[in-house]
């Protein structure tokens, strides 16, 4: 393993505290804990909190979309862990500002789990929660399972969705109602060429032969639909978007926004080469791409690959995606 | 009930699981990873040990809490369903300090019935539910009789309940891969519910 780190142990304490020390003015901890961030901006009395959580190691994944029309919370777990439920309901109370809390978060079975136990913690301190459980990686299950997909990239989309929701003041069975209306029209598929390590594991927990390429690959490793023999740009572009538009069909008209995301080593050239034939294919189509997103949004350690997300658009989630938001790690408003 | 027969009662289940560790790693070593009988024995030891200490006795704030203990203790499947359990009887108990014994029945179905809720499981699936749900249906037919006499009862149908997953085929978690092995053992979930219900006797 050849990590810049100091203790492997330390790499998420470390991480937060790096991420105080630079934006602090932006984000600060709740009562000093490493493990729940919050919002350091003001926030209108009011408004529904939109939380999050999961597992570190996926920057800016989950934490870096703590901010303005974005979300308000996020607990943060070991790499690739889910965070406790006690850690989760301490940020849900923090982040009721009087109208109910909003849980937006990756179907997984740790969070799951904790957030379920978290929300009975809330609820019995009076706090109103929803709970909203993103899968948007198609590859991850057949569509006649689509309960058990894991959520991805897509997240992003639907924290700006339900952030932007929240900040016009809408109540939280509104919030919810439109978050899953996006929901119901993301989809996303990645691919992966090299493994990750996981700083206390020390060495790759699978591996990728050099010659391979993993499709449909989840961003902890899991595995995909199939090994194929390394692909070009243009094909991995034709092969994703035909199988999302296989599930969700576009026609001529239809506004879209993508994101290409990278995995964490794949540079940015690769994904803009990729965006070109995506941008290319949707315009035959006669799709119009509104407010792309190509660059790291959801990572996994120093693995390669990429994923491409299609988010149909209609006029409500559109005004409400582009609606400006602002993070440290994120913003729209050079979009 | 009140905090000083919950506390009673917390630390009469605490000590059965320390007594019976090593019998339940056993079973659960059949079908299981082995740790049911450490995290059962350390997450009612961590509830024994908050509830000896607490100040609250409010008795709903106090089983919300040991929900918490629980699942920070014992971070097993069973340790989160025992914890699921805890915070349903704390809603039904909320702002009591003193439960008559017919409320106190009342927040064991509740708690049974968030169990069920979130765990997605019914009795005759080879859970602790096998154990819990005719007990706590015992104690419904028994509610207006003496109240020992009731948890006797209780306590005999959740040892009988337990001797029946026997016959029952695993549906739920690791078990479920052993489903036609798993007939003719004993789910270590439901011994661990007959024990509870065997202290909760014995502390009468």
């Amino acid at each position: 393993m050849k990590k810049i780190i100091n203790k492997p142990e330390n790499f998420v304490d470390e991480t937060v505290e790096g991420i105080i020390l630079a934006y602090g003015d932006k984000v600060k901890l709740l009562n000093g804990d490493k493990r729940v961030l919050l919002t350091n901006q003001p926030v209108k009395e009011g408004k529904v909190g939109i939380v999050t959580a999961g597992g570190s190691g996926h920057l800016p994944t989950f934490l870096g979309y703590v901010g303005q029309g974005l979300i308000d919370g996020c607990a943060i777990g070991n790499v690739f862990a889910s965070p406790s439920a006690n850690k989760m309901a301490e940020m849900i109370k923090a982040c009721d500002y009087g109208s109910g809390v909003l849980c937006l978060y990756g179907n997984y079975g740790g969070d799951t789990m904790n957030f379920e136990m978290a929300c009975e913690t809330a609820e019995f301190d009076d706090v109103t929660t929803a709970q909203i459980r993103v899968r948007d990686d198609i590859a991850s299950s057949p569509v006649e399972n689509a309960d058990k997909r894991r959520g991805v990239a897509g997240l992003l989309y639907a924290y700006k969705i339900a952030g932007a929701a929240a900040e016009k003041m809408m109540s939280l069975d509104e919030v919810v109602a439109v978050t899953e209306k996006a929901l119901a029209n993301i989809k996303t598929m990645g691919v992966a060429t090299t493994p990750c390590i996981v700083p206390e594991v020390g060495k790759p927990t699978f591996s990728i032969d050099e010659d391979k390429i993993e499709v449909g690959m989840g961003i902890h490793g899991e595995p995909g639909i199939e090994v194929r023999d390394m692909m070009t740009a243009d094909e991995i572009a034709e092969l994703v978007v035909g199988k999302i538009t296989d599930e969700m069909p576009l026609a001529e008209d239809d506004e879209v926004s993508v994101l290409i995301n990278g995995l964490g080593a794949t540079p940015l050239e690769e994904l803009l080469i990729v965006y070109r034939k995506v941008a290319l294919m949707l315009k035959d189509m006669g799709v119009t791409v509104v407010m792309p997103h190509i660059g790291e949004y959801a990572t996994s350690m120093e693995m390669a690959g990429l994923s491409i997300t299609i988010f149909k658009l209609d006029s409500e989630l559109k005004e409400l995606l582009v609606s400006p938001a602002a993070t440290p790690f994120y913003t729209n408003l050079n979009k | 009930m009140n905090y000083e027969s919950l506390k009673k009662i917390i630390s009469g289940i605490s000590d059965i699981m320390t007594e019976n560790r090593d019998y339940l790693v056993s079973l659960d070593q059949q079908n299981g990873d082995g740790d049911l009988g450490i995290s059962m024995a350390s997450g009612y030891e961590a509830v024994k040990n908050y509830v000896n200490e607490a100040e609250e006795r409010d008795l709903g704030k106090l089983l919300m809490k040991c929900g918490s203990v629980f699942n920070e203790a014992a971070p097993s499947s069973l340790g989160t369903i025992t914890s699921f359990g805890f915070m349903g009887m704390a809603k039904a108990l909320k702002g009591k300090e003193d439960a008559s014994f017919e409320e106190c029945i009342d927040a064991l179905d509740a708690g049974l019935n968030k169990i069920m809720e979130k765990a997605k499981s019914k009795p005759g699936e080879k859970t602790i539910l096998d154990s819990l749900h005719p007990a706590i249906e015992a104690l419904k037919a028994n509610k207006d009789k003496d109240k020992v006499e009731a948890l006797k009862a209780a306590a005999e149908a959740a040892a009988q309940g337990s001797e029946n997953t026997k016959n029952m085929r695993s549906v739920h978690g690791r078990a479920a891969y052993y489903a036609e092995k798993s007939i003719g053992t004993l789910d270590v979930g439901s011994v661990v519910g007959k024990l509870i219900l065997e202290a909760i006797y014995k502390s009468y």
